[in-house]
């Protein structure tokens, strides 16, 4: 096994400095590994058998000469810092609100140059096909009327917006500000899991780990030839910018639901590292057609709306007129072209459960291209010889109700009783287009810190795709873990946390 | 600058100077109260409560340090609470994290932290006016941040106007309950004149004036008409005018007018104010007359820029 050798420690500090190879610390039996358990999951850093990948090898050699204590000591440093930054949600219990930081891991997850390129290439094909499909049909419905999708599909979608039907939408992007999550496969392919194609947050994190991990592991950093990510808001903002022909003396605003938001955190962080205003509803007023925020000095013109709510709140007058977080007039301005509005309204019909199924369909069916990246496999229950296979198979799959979310409307078949199985067959019977299947998923694992160890946890990822007159992806994303022991939800609502994501150059 | 954002810049100011005072009244009559007798002691305390909450407060024989202190430092029910006054400067700063810089935020945030879990029984078995001591330290370190991190742009001016504002409204009623009480039976002795000094950090600032000679005359002229020391009213009415001068920049000139007009009317009573005029009972009507026009400033700073309606510049 081969073992960075450090040219230069002085960042490590402290005793346990070893340069050259460290102790070999097999998973499952040295510490700090002694707890690390490999299973079915394809695992980030070791082999089946129990070796370190090569591009984990520094990270290991690091790891196999840290104390532990020192581990912690940097942990708690890294979530002390959290803290004061002010990176927190707030839990709301017995009538009082504790602040608690987003559990945040210290060891990077790495992907390659190699994998990079195919996720690029990847979600790069993607989001064009999604923005191609978006402008069709809000415009001429072709997808529809060649039958790649079914008309009720989108026509009946709670997403699909009648009100952007023949709108024009600058550079035909739709989606400005994507973020798809990806899982990787027990063969270790990368396969999309689901687009988040209306706001998609998470990106402040993916800086804010970064600033962590290099500072736990600066050397290994170093060494490593991690590709930067901190251009990112520059990157936003040239993006935003792009949806105006005035370029360079445009006005753009950041628009969020306000500081009770669980991710205010990141629409002031953004904001902040634009050089933008961070607005809220109460901010802006709407005179004919133009978009204004109030100022000391008076009016001042608003050209451009990074928005960070949903379609539903924008504007009372068009949408939901309880909306006190939206702007009345402020859907009109945009239709008159007097505001660009990022994303765009409407794109939520893309990102649901049933058209996810279709997206490698539309891969082809506009770019006759295959698919890089696949999706995960499913099955929709509106196909004849699908609903045969998923009704077969009801024990081995999870079902979904496609209007769902959030774990409601779902079968997940190994731990539901025959019961339990019998009954939701019925339903799917009953109307079968509302439902997909997939096969359980397996989320890969990676090394994770718990304190007097280091286990596998499972892990996703989220990189961030931006779309204006280019495409672009920093060569970073967020890595979400599932903090618990087996857990597959990485949600940090229930238990997740994240961690920073190191992509290699080579 | 967002009209919203001059908002809550302007209160997180206010609420950072108001903890601010509240910390050092709390600090220094801790360390004081164990040179008096219970009867001076209580009428002291009394005068800070009353100086604090602005309610009337008669003393009693024997009042409790240990009550009042958790009344005035951590009841979060209390709004004039050291506890309620830095959750709510927080609570402004988070809103305007934007326009804050990391190091204001981050001294802030860390200071509301540190101060959120304490108890009164932790504090009060050692010394218990060293924590408001740290704090101290703490709001002044923020203020050095504050400084020299953030632009002197508009945004630093709403702080100013906020921090002088509120420095004139507790000074004044701080001044304004010690001059009234001078007149009683159990009223301020010479002790209590030297702790008035020190609860507006004016102690050894007034002895290089007037040397350690200490008489409530040159008291009230120092706190109210010294030019060059920070906590006298007269150090914060220039403060306050020049700050008014440089926000909303691009305001028309008839909202900026109604403003502009209302602090050189107050300029010009301070500064033309005589303390031999005051003594014998003007200093209360000179402090209501100054804290009036404070409220008045405050309220058509708001009007021409914070709360104008949209249709009156369409």
């Amino acid at each position: 096994m081969q073992h960075e050798v450090f040219a230069n420690t002085e960042d490590f500090g402290g005793p346990d400095i070893v340069a050259g190879p460290g102790r070999i610390c097999r998973p499952g039996m040295d510490p700090p590994y002694a707890n690390y358990s490999l299973g079915k999951p394809y695992d980030e850093m070791f082999t089946r058998d129990g070796k370190p990948r090569l591009s984990y090898a520094a990270l290991d050699s690091r790891l196999s000469t840290l104390q532990l204590d020192e581990l912690n000591r940097r942990q708690q440093a890294c979530e002390q810092s959290f803290l004061h930054q002010g990176i927190t949600f707030t839990v709301y219990s017995d009538n009082r609100a504790t602040e608690r930081i987003i559990p945040t891991d210290l060891l990077p997850r790495i992907v390659t140059a190699r994998e990079w390129d195919r996720i690029e290439r990847g979600l790069t094909q993607r989001i064009h096909a999604l923005n191609l499909f978006l402008r069709d049909i809000y415009n001429d419905g072709r997808v529809l009327k060649d039958g790649v999708l079914p008309r009720s599909m989108i026509y009946g979608s709670k997403h699909y917006r009648r009100e952007m039907r023949g709108l024009p939408v600058p550079h035909g992007a739709y989606v400005n500000i994507c973020g798809s999550d990806l899982i990787r496969t027990e063969t270790g392919e990368f396969v999309v899991l689901e687009d988040n194609l209306r706001v998609p947050s998470g990106v402040s994190y993916m800086l804010a780990n970064r600033d962590v991990a290099r500072r736990a592991f600066p050397a290994v950093f170093r060494s490593m030839g991690v590709r930067p990510i901190e251009h990112y808001p520059l990157e936003l903002l040239a993006t935003l910018r792009s949806l105006t022909p005035f370029h360079e003396d445009v006005s753009i605003a950041v628009l969020t639901p306000g500081v009770y938001n669980s991710a205010y955190f990141e629409h002031a962080f953004l904001a902040r590292q634009m050089g933008v205003e961070l607005v809220e509803g109460r901010d802006l007023l709407v005179n004919d057609n133009v978009v204004y925020t109030r100022t000391t000095s008076g009016l001042k013109r608003i050209d451009v709306i990074y928005r960070r709510i949903d379609d539903d709140f924008v504007d009372p007058l068009i949408f939901r007129d309880d909306s006190a977080l939206g702007v009345p007039g402020l859907f009109n301005a945009y239709r008159a072209g007097n505001v660009m509005i990022a994303n765009a309204l409407g794109t939520g019909v893309a990102d649901d459960k049933a058209v996810y199924a279709y997206v490698p369909r539309l891969i082809r069916y506009y770019l006759a291209e295959e698919p890089i990246l696949e999706n995960v496999e499913t099955y929709l229950c509106r196909e004849p010889k699908s609903l045969a296979h998923v009704l077969a198979n009801l024990d081995k799959l999870v079902v979904k109700a496609v209007g769902e979310s959030g774990g409601y409307g779902m079968l997940v078949g190994p731990h539901a009783s025959q019961k339990e199985r019998e009954d939701f067959a019925e339903k799917v019977k009953s109307d079968p287009e509302n439902y997909i299947a997939q096969p359980t998923i397996q989320l890969s694992t990676a090394p994770t810190f718990v304190g007097n160890g280091i286990e596998a946890r499972h892990v996703d990822l989220r990189p961030f795709i931006l779309h204006g007159a280019e495409t672009t992806l920093v060569p970073g994303a967020l890595t979400r873990v599932a903090l618990k022991r087996g857990s597959l939800v990485v949600n940090s609502s229930q238990g997740g946390g994240s961690k920073d994501t190191w992509v290699l150059s080579q | 600058m967002l009209s919203r954002v001059a908002d809550s810049l302007y209160w997180m100011s206010r609420y950072i100077e108001r903890a601010e005072h509240t910390a050092r009244l709390i600090a220094v009559k801790l360390d004081s109260m164990v040179e008096q007798t219970p009867e001076d002691a209580s009428a002291s305390w009394a005068r800070v409560i009353a100086a604090l909450t602005g309610e009337k407060v008669v003393p009693l024989s024997h009042m409790d340090a240990f009550a009042i202190t958790r009344a005035l430092a951590f009841d979060r029910e209390n709004e004039n609470s050291l506890i309620t006054s830095l959750a709510l400067a927080r609570d402004n700063a988070r809103q305007v994290r934007e326009a804050l810089s990391n190091e204001v935020w981050e001294n802030l945030n860390r200071l509301y932290l540190r101060m959120a879990p304490v108890t009164m029984d932790s504090i009060w078995v050692h010394t218990p006016a060293r924590l408001f001591r740290e704090a101290l330290e703490e709001m002044h370190a923020l203020e050095g941040v504050t400084y020299s991190t953030l632009s002197h742009g508009e945004g630093w001016y709403f702080l100013e106007l906020g921090r002088h504002i509120e420095r004139v409204q507790q000074l004044g009623r701080l001044l304004d309950i010690h001059f009234a009480a001078a007149e009683s039976e159990n009223g301020p002795k010479y002790f209590d004149w030297l702790v008035l000094l020190k609860f507006c950090t004016a102690f050894e600032p007034y002895t290089k004036r007037y040397t350690a000679s200490i008489r409530p005359q040159k008291i009230a002229e120092f706190l109210l008409f010294d030019t060059e020391f920070p906590h006298s009213i007269c150090f914060s009415v220039d403060r306050m005018t020049d700050a008014l001068a440089r926000v909303a920049p691009g305001a028309p000139p008839a909202r900026r007018a109604a403003v502009e007009r209302l602090a050189g009317r107050l300029k010009a009573a301070v500064d033309f104010g005589q303390v031999d005029e005051l003594m014998s009972g003007g200093v209360a009507a000179f402090i209501a007359d100054i804290t009036k026009q404070c409220e008045q400033i405050h309220k058509a700073l708001y009007s021409a820029y914070i709360t104008y309606g949209a249709e009156t510049v369409l």
